[in-house]
């Protein structure tokens, strides 16, 4: 009968019906690589969270919110230093561009990154050593000049000094800080804290902040020559903090102040006199902390006269929300149009009216003033709040450009030294505290760059994970964790008393686990888990331990699916061309011309080779009989 | 004879077993008070009472005349408590097999059935669980195909997966169904072959219509067909991988495997036919019914119900002096291609009776021919002539005058020394 002498070659031997031995997680399925069935292949590919994106210091808020979640806080805040120096400072005031772009808010709302930051900035700050120390490399000689100890140039002095170079801050005042101390008040920001974060970067040695001490103008001073020629390298940041001066009848009368001279004072402080009905000037972030603090340490009231409507305040939202809650009276689409003081000089009121915000072509401020419509209204403290400038006629003319130091992409003033470098407002006009980190940053890796002679080049391209390319199956719907504040009757009775409040360990923890990782791979095992072929392989649960076994995933992309994260992707098996790539099989990748597809040079070569030793073996050899092994 | 290749010490030492086969207390109480009996029932009761016997595990249903009413007995045995498996109503006969197959993969002695378009709509699974050798067994009650619409006996339905790797029996009466479930069983879950296995009854004519059956005692049923033990079973306990995706290569020595299985069968089945005799003292021949073949110039060649016409018109041809004799196929796979050759020795002529469809096949008739007259053209020395008989279709019984007109179409042929075609479509010709 027909299998009657039938045989099976010894290297066809299959156990009955195929049945074999269960795939383990290190053998797979040894007897059956199903590989060569793929046409897609799953790839581990971690993409930018839109919320590290969108820090300007870069901080990989995915990965430490993950070390939160594990409950490993030292990871976590070492992960923050990589890349921002202070983060019990920002944790506190910055206005976190990564909650907003933050993916979640389009899920239900966006992750507390500040607070989970300053959680983190805060157990590092009460470490007894500072973690990093121990790691750094010794100094290597080269020391670059600082100008300004705002948060731009120690955020330069830091990373300098993670990468060996010695610094020099010169600093105008007396104590260090920038606006950090003489901008931003107290109780957004205790000077305990700061001082703590300061203190923590000259402990680091090889940082050195020489305060009083104002370059460029001071008689006998430092001059700018001198940091070129005594320094390896420059950096500008020099923040602005003139304010910008109001022209109208009376606005010399005792009782109108600037708004940063009255925020500086305090910050220093220094004895400062506000009244009980305070009017301040203008619609920024500046009018609210001016006004907030007149309301502390005035026992009265204040208003903000803004040329802006409500909604075009510039006031970030939450502090407008404490603003109103501590009493803070807003009058929009107003403009000062006179003071009025009595006989001595002192304010006694002032005439508004009424007004529109309006730009000219430039894009400076023009108010539309509303003929016909002033009245007056008493007070008497007037703070100035409508910008600010600096004070750049000791640099020479081609460092600045509307009132700005003017640098190409890599923050690099036109000197012939190339090797002086600006940030921070000085080079962008006001803008934030993260801003200027990020500026510090940025410097100190090209500083670096350029005293070793390597090209400077622009960061590469980045790719943002989108909201819509996560599995948001996964991802149970769950409230914020609500900031804790310290009640407004409380608060507005104290300059000192903190606005803010922190997370406790179990609130970090909560918000920290409501984060999606955006496109990065956290160890959560659903590729391991589905993959019905047994071919995604992790030697531990974390990122970047996961591989595929591509002699066996046949490409049925469950894993991609099933990725909550995105960073699992299908890649065309044709981008590929390994040595120990699978064999295709010439049925889905024909080798001939005018298949349905192409092959990688590659496994073309080797299905060529399997042809070729077949004909071999086929020789018809002189006894007249083809051999076959 | 070959041993199907077992290695990889995977079925080495003695595989885990689910939760021993016990019957309720009920259960014996009933079947002890049975046994040595005689009942009435029809082929459909047959075929559940077998189960019963055989104590299977796991039963997966849905319904569809004729088989139905085995299941509602299988379903009845249950509620009474008189037998404890699963019992599975599917949403169709393609999940219906799925799970059959499932409780098998898993050591589950499991059950199945169906009739007409319901065993052709579960197609996709005759070769996933022969290929997986997992030896379930399905009850058909055989009808026709649509259209029309007919709810008559017709072979089609179960002679379309002839080749799908199962083992096919034909029973002619309720004792036969009963007997076949049996040996079927113990033939199916022999190592040596590990087949599923097919018991088809004739819809209606063997399915709804009462015969005696002789019910046996549960100590006959379990030494004759002990509990199923499947080598190579799905347990956490053990894991192993069914199924596998494989490379081209692979396939050619896994499908020989599987063609040696069916061809191993067929010694088993002389083997089992022969113990069954032994254990309950029905002697049935191994594959081929020979009735009056001895001298015979010409011969029907038959399965199922049909032969109990057929044997009658035999009688009554001969007592006209017409050498006639039947040779009826026990089963279809594997083909008893030697037996049906030894039986037909020294006939002249031969007329396969169809009862089936093969729509354009090499004898614009049937299909069983096909197989038929491969057997006989390989025979040794003279070889029959051989035509066919499209009968009873559409569940049409095939009356004694019919056979009669066949036999005068083969007289012609013998006296011609030659056929006039390979098919008649009888009722439709002169
Ligand atoms: C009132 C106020 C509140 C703010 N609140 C927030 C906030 O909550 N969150 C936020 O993100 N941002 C806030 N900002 C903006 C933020 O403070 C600035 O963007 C940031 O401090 C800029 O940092 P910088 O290093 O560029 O400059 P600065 O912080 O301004 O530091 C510059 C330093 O350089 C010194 N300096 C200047 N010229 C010389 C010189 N010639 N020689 C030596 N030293 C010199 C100055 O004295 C100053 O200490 C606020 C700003 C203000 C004014
Ligand atoms: S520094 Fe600001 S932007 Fe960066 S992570 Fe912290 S809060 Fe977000
Ligand atoms: S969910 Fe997490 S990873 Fe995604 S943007 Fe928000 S903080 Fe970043």
């Amino acid at each position: 009968m027909s299998v009657r002498g039938t045989h099976i070659p010894e290297h066809l031997r299959l156990p009955i019906a195929g049945v074999t031995p269960p795939p383990t997680e290190k053998e797979g399925q040894r007897l059956f690589p199903t590989g060569n069935f793929r046409f897609f292949r799953p790839v581990y590919r971690d993409k930018t969270p839109p919320c590290n994106h969108a820090c300007p210091t870069g901080e990989q808020i995915q990965k430490y919110l993950d070390f939160v979640k594990h409950d490993r806080y030292l990871d976590g805040y070492l992960t923050i230093l990589e890349d921002n120096p202070m983060p019990s400072v920002t944790g506190r005031v910055c206005y976190h561009p990564c909650e907003t772009a933050c993916n979640r808010a389009a899920h239900d709302e966006p992750i507390g990154i500040r607070s989970v930051e300053r959680f983190l900035g805060d157990f590092g700050l009460n470490l007894e050593e500072n973690p990093i120390k121990k790691d750094l490399p010794p100094l290597n000689g080269k020391t670059v000049a600082i100008v300004g100890s705002g948060p731009g140039g120690l955020a330069c002095a830091y990373h300098l000094r993670r990468k060996g170079y010695a610094s020099v801050i010169f600093e105008a005042l007396d104590s260090a800080g920038g606006m950090l101390r003489a901008g931003i008040p107290a109780w957004h920001l205790p000077e305990e804290v700061l001082d703590k974060e300061i203190a923590k970067l000259t402990g680091l040695g090889g940082i050195e902040i020489r305060c009083g001490v104002r370059v460029g103008s001071d008689p006998g001073g430092i001059t700018l020559d001198h940091l070129r020629t005594g320094y390896d390298a420059v950096f500008l940041a020099l923040g602005q903090d003139v304010g910008r001066r109001l022209d109208v009848e009376g606005g010399r009368s005792r009782g109108v102040l600037g708004a940063l001279e009255f925020l500086r004072e305090t910050g220093l402080g220094r004895p400062v006199k506000v009244g009980r009905n305070v009017l301040v000037i203008g619609g920024g972030n500046t009018a609210s902390d001016a006004a907030r603090s007149a309301v502390r340490l005035g026992g009265g009231e204040a208003t903000i006269v803004s040329l802006e409507s409500e909604d075009e305040l510039l006031i970030v939202p939450e502090d407008l929300e404490q603003a109103r809650e501590e009493g803070v009276r807003f009058r929009p689409q107003h403009s000062l149009v006179r003071v009025i003081a009595d006989g001595e000089g002192n304010v006694t009121g002032a005439v508004l009216c009424q007004a529109r915000l309006a730009k000219d072509e430039n894009g400076n401020v023009r108010p539309q003033i509303s003929e016909g419509t002033e009245f007056e209204v008493p007070c008497d403290t007037i703070l100035i709040a409508i910008g600010q400038v600096q004070v750049l006629d000791w640099l020479p003319e081609s460092f600045t450009e509307r009132g700005l130091v003017k640098a190409d992409e890599y923050g690099r003033v036109p000197d012939d030294s190339e090797a002086v470098f600006a940030g921070g407002d000085v080079m962008r006009g006001p803008s934030m505290v993260v801003d200027a980190l990020g500026d510090g940053k940025r410097a100190a890796r090209d500083i670096d760059r350029v005293l070793s002679a390597q090209p400077l080049e622009p960061d590469g391209p980045v790719e943002v994970m989108p909201y819509e390319r996560l599995n948001t199956a996964y991802f149970r719907h769950a409230p914020r964790t609500p900031v804790p504040l310290t009640p407004a009757g409380t608060r507005s009775k104290s300059q000192k008393v903190e606005v803010t409040l922190a997370y406790s360990r179990e609130e970090a923890v909560a918000e920290a686990d409501r984060c999606m990782s955006c496109g990065v791979c956290n160890g959560c095992d659903n590729c391991y888990i589905v993959c019905p072929d047994i071919s995604v392989m992790r030697d531990a649960r974390e990122n970047g331990r996961y591989s595929i076994r591509t002699h066996y995933c046949k490409g049925c992309l469950v894993c991609v699916q099933e990725c909550p994260t995105g960073c699992l992707e299908k890649v065309p098996e044709l981008d590929f061309d390994e040595p120990d790539a699978v064999v295709r099989m010439e049925t889905a990748f024909a080798p001939y011309d005018g298949a349905h597809a192409e092959q990688a040079p590659f496994t073309r070569q080797l299905i060529e080779d399997a042809i070729a030793e077949y004909d071999r073996s086929k020789t018809v050899q002189p006894n007249g009989r083809g051999v076959t092994p | 004879m070959t041993s199907v290749h077992v290695d990889h010490g995977l079925t080495s030492g003695a595989p885990p077993r689910l939760a021993p086969a016990v019957r309720t207390p009920d259960g014996e109480k009933f079947l002890n008070g049975m046994a040595g009996t005689r009942i009435r029932q029809n082929g459909c009761a047959a075929a559940a009472y077998a189960a019963l016997y055989a104590n299977v595990d796991v039963i997966t249903a849905y319904p569809i005349r004729p088989y139905t009413a085995i299941m509602m007995n299988l379903a009845q045995f249950i509620a009474d408590g008189i037998l404890d498996a699963e019992y599975i109503h599917a949403d169709g006969e393609h999940s219906q097999f799925s799970a059959a197959f499932g409780a098998g993969s898993c050591g589950a002695r499991a059950y199945t059935g169906s009739s007409g378009v319901g065993v052709t709509y579960g197609y996709e699974m005759y070769s996933i669980i022969s290929g997986a050798r997992i030896p379930i067994q399905m009850a058909i009650a055989d009808r026709t195909l649509d259209p029309p619409g007919d709810f008559g006996s017709e072979h089609t339905d179960a002679l379309c997966t002839r080749d799908m790797g199962w083992l096919l029996g034909w029973a002619a009466t309720p004792q036969e169904v009963f007997d076949k479930s049996l040996i079927a069983y113990a033939i199916g879950e022999d190592p040596r072959v590990l087949l599923p296995q097919m018991v088809v009854q004739d819809g209606y004519f063997v399915s709804h219509i009462a015969g005696e059956v002789e019910m046996p005692a549960i100590g006959q049923v379990e030494s004759f067909l002990p509990p199923y033990q499947l080598p190579f079973p799905l347990d956490p306990r053990r894991p192993v991988s069914h199924g596998p995706q494989i490379h081209p290569e692979q396939g050619p020595p896994l499908q020989l495997e599987r063609a040696r299985a069916m061809e191993d069968a067929l010694g088993v089945i002389r083997e089992k036919t022969d113990e069954f005799a032994q254990v309950f003292g029905r002697k049935y021949p191994h594959f081929v019914e020979s009735y009056k073949l001895d001298d015979a110039e010409i011969a029907i060649v038959i399965s199922g119900g049909h032969s109990v016409t057929c044997r009658a018109a035999v009688d009554r041809l001969r007592a006209a002096g017409v050498r006639i004799g039947m040779a009826r196929l026990l089963w279809i796979r594997p083909f008893p291609t030697s037996d049906l050759q030894e039986a037909l020795r020294g006939v002249k002529a031969v007329g396969v009776v169809e009862t089936n469809l093969g729509l354009g096949g090499a004898s614009y008739g049937g299909i069983l021919s096909l197989d038929v007259t491969t057997a006989l053209y390989q025979m040794d020395g003279e070889r029959p002539l051989a035509t066919s008989f499209m009968a009873g279709l559409g569940g049409e019984t095939v009356p004694m005058s019919e056979f009669e007109w066949m036999a005068g179409k083969l007289g012609q042929a013998v006296a011609r020394g030659r056929v006039e075609k390979a098919a008649h479509w009888v009722g439709f010709e002169d």
